[in-house]
């Protein structure tokens, strides 16, 4: 499902040098698994999430998603694949203010994606409840259940997490990360980078990445 | 992106900051409502002046004898019926009427009632002949024809010398206002060969009458129009030249044609009188002038208006980074959110546009009210000084939404250029 070869990523160091965060990474990913990346901060692993959800274009190496292969796409195509093809799931959860939580569900569909069910996502994370409240009416929990949704409502084929537990408490935490165990087990491609325990702990494989290199 | 899609969060973006989009919309309804206003102000006076003031039809040319001209010196200063043949057989012309003044002095006593008040009058009159065709349309009252002796000649005033009369003459004599058809019928007495204050000539003096028959924008402003044969025969009676014409009004079929016309006019050893095409042309030109400056300074408010738009979007941008990074994660392209911005500009613009645009007619009604109420009548004082087409307020919208897509220019590459990773991250 997803396949990485020869990932390379420098960033500008602020003194006319270069860092490296991804040196050579390779890494293979099968349809239907949960698959966790640990490692500590800055160690590249949200640059790494960002790559293969095609989000940061400036690397070097080969990608490929669900068959679709990121070189070389324009920025359309990458619009579109962000649009359909994968699902993100932000640490700090990201909904727009304004939108209530249903609108923020069907988010993907204000640009292009067809055929979603924001209200049955919703449901599914256990909001049906609560589709007319705006994000600031919910609590952190309920706001990262929100962000499932929508990562969910084009019925992607991957879902690439950053830290998705990261801002909850351990409670709370829990509880996403057995939506997470849930969905994989309904066949969802599961990727999360993380450097909690509890979250690798339901991983089926975990990788670490140090020094710019997936063992 | 759909446009309903586009339309939501554009609604969206300016409810949740609705003081910069007031202050936004403030500066373009400025701005245009200033140049809706000016430019009405200046089409209407515009019109006013073309219509009221100089009334100069743009397919007529008037030929009048030189004064001293190679031409004149061998014999082509004067009009006769021969040039005004060849001039009527210049290429480009449809028709041309002659005209001859009435050349012995004429004064009328007038000493009765008019209109309702009592009138006692003497006054100089100047009485000129025309071909009947050229004043036919405006005749309302029996035949523009000789009458023959003893009988009232059919005269026609001009549409100008009756608003003086209206908003000089007759509010301070006390006199009733007249309109063109009260006027007609109207006779009063005229004796040529007889003046206040020159010398008559040697020839006997004609008394008669004259009698209004219309009011026309081709009537002498100052003097009568009388028909052209009472004109010859006046002038054949007193013993003056009753051969020549004074001038010679020429319709060129186009104005196109007017330029050539005259050139040839010129070469024939006449003169083209320009004298009212150029008080028209000399005041509809301050009347630009004017007009473009005011406009200019309103272009200069949209300009502001556009600065300040680019500051609010830009500031509006970097707010609302992470808001336009998340829209990139889930599908949206460089393109879209450019869009976004550009739509979010483009409703700033309609709104300041469209409350500009309604504004400056509102301002143009309340003053053309305030202007019938307050202003004292004088000549040509119109019902309305602004002109305000349709396409006008259209345009100030138009304007309204260019300056603002202008303002969002930069802002809406900044949006674009937004590194979503970046802008997520942390």
């Amino acid at each position: 499902m997803i396949s990485a070869r020869g990932l390379k990523r420098e960033f500008s160091d602020g003194d006319g040098g270069s860092l490296r965060v991804l040196d050579g990474v390779d890494l293979d990913v099968k349809q239907g698994e949960l698959v966790a990346v640990m490692g500590r901060s800055g160690s590249g692993k949200s640059t790494l999430l960002h790559v293969l959800g095609g989000l940061d274009t400036a690397y070097a190496g080969d990608v490929t998603v669900a068959g679709t292969s990121l070189k070389g796409l324009g920025d359309h195509e990458l619009a579109r694949f962000r649009n359909s093809t994968v699902g993100f799931v932000f640490q700090s959860f990201h909904l727009v203010p304004g939108l209530n939580a249903l609108d923020n569900v069907a988010l993907p569909a204000f640009f292009g994606a067809q055929g979603g069910d924001a209200k049955g996502a919703l449901e599914r994370v256990g909001l049906g409840a609560k589709a007319g409240r705006q994000p600031s009416q919910l609590s952190g929990g309920e706001r990262q259940r929100v962000a499932i949704a929508r990562a969910l409502f084009a019925r992607p084929k991957v879902l690439l997490c950053d830290e998705p537990t990261g801002n909850l408490d351990a409670a709370t935490g829990g509880e996403i990360i057995e939506l997470f165990k849930s969905l994989n087990a309904e066949g969802l491609t599961v990727l999360a980078v993380t450097h909690e325990e509890r979250v690798s702990a339901v991983a089926g494989r975990v990788l670490k990445l140090e020094n710019g290199k997936l063992t | 992106m759909r446009a309903s899609s586009l339309i939501r969060l554009v609604g969206l973006s300016l409810k949740r900051d609705v003081r910069g989009a007031v202050s936004s919309v403030f500066g373009v309804t400025i701005g245009i409502g200033a140049l809706v206003f000016f430019v009405a102000l200046g089409l209407g006076i515009g019109r006013v002046v073309r219509e009221k003031v100089f009334p100069v039809d743009a397919q007529l040319v008037e030929v009048v004898p030189s004064q001293l001209t190679l031409g004149s010196m061998l014999g082509g200063g004067k009009i006769d019926q021969a040039t005004v043949d060849r001039l009527a057989a210049l290429p480009g012309v449809k028709k041309a009427w002659r005209k001859m003044t009435v050349r012995v002095p004429a004064v009328s006593r007038y000493d009765g009632e008019f209109f309702g008040s009592r009138l006692h009058l003497g006054l100089e009159v100047i009485a000129v002949g025309v071909d009947a065709e050229l004043v036919r349309a405006d005749v309302k009252l029996g035949e523009f024809i000789d009458p023959g002796e003893g009988q009232p000649i059919p005269a026609v005033a001009a549409t100008r010398l009756l608003d003086i009369y209206n908003h000089t003459f007759a509010p301070n004599r006390g006199l009733p206002k007249l309109t063109p058809t009260l006027l007609l019928g109207f006779q009063f007495p005229v004796e040529f060969n007889r003046s206040f204050v020159v010398q008559a000539k040697p020839g006997p003096v004609t008394a008669t009458s004259m009698q209004l028959v219309g009011v026309s924008d081709r009537g002498i402003l100052a003097g009568l129009t009388i028909p052209l044969d009472t004109a010859v025969r006046l002038n054949k009676a007193s013993g003056v030249d009753a051969e020549t014409f004074s001038a010679v009004t020429l319709q060129a079929e186009s104005p196109s044609h007017v330029p050539e016309l005259a050139a040839r006019v010129k070469e024939m050893g006449l003169k083209v009188d320009e004298q009212d095409r150029r008080w028209a042309e000399n005041a509809g030109a301050a009347v630009l002038l004017t007009t473009s400056a005011l406009a200019l300074l309103s272009l200069l408010i949209c300009l502001l208006a556009a600065v300040n738009i680019a500051h609010a979007l830009s500031a509006s941008v970097r707010t609302r980074t992470k808001e336009l990074g998340i829209m990139r994660a889930v599908g949206a392209a460089k393109a879209d959110v450019r869009a976004l911005v550009f739509a979010e500009a483009a409703a700033l613009g309609a709104a300041g546009g469209a409350l500009g645009s309604v504004l400056a007619v509102a301002a143009a009604f309340a003053l053309d009210a305030a202007a019938l109420t307050w202003l004292p009548q004088f000549p040509f004082k119109p019902d309305s000084f602004f002109s305000i087409p349709i396409g006008l307020p259209l345009a100030g919208v138009a304007l309204g939404v260019l300056a603002s897509l202008t303002g969002a220019w930069w802002p809406s590459r900044d949006a674009a250029a937004i590194d979503p990773a970046r802008a997520l991250a942390g």
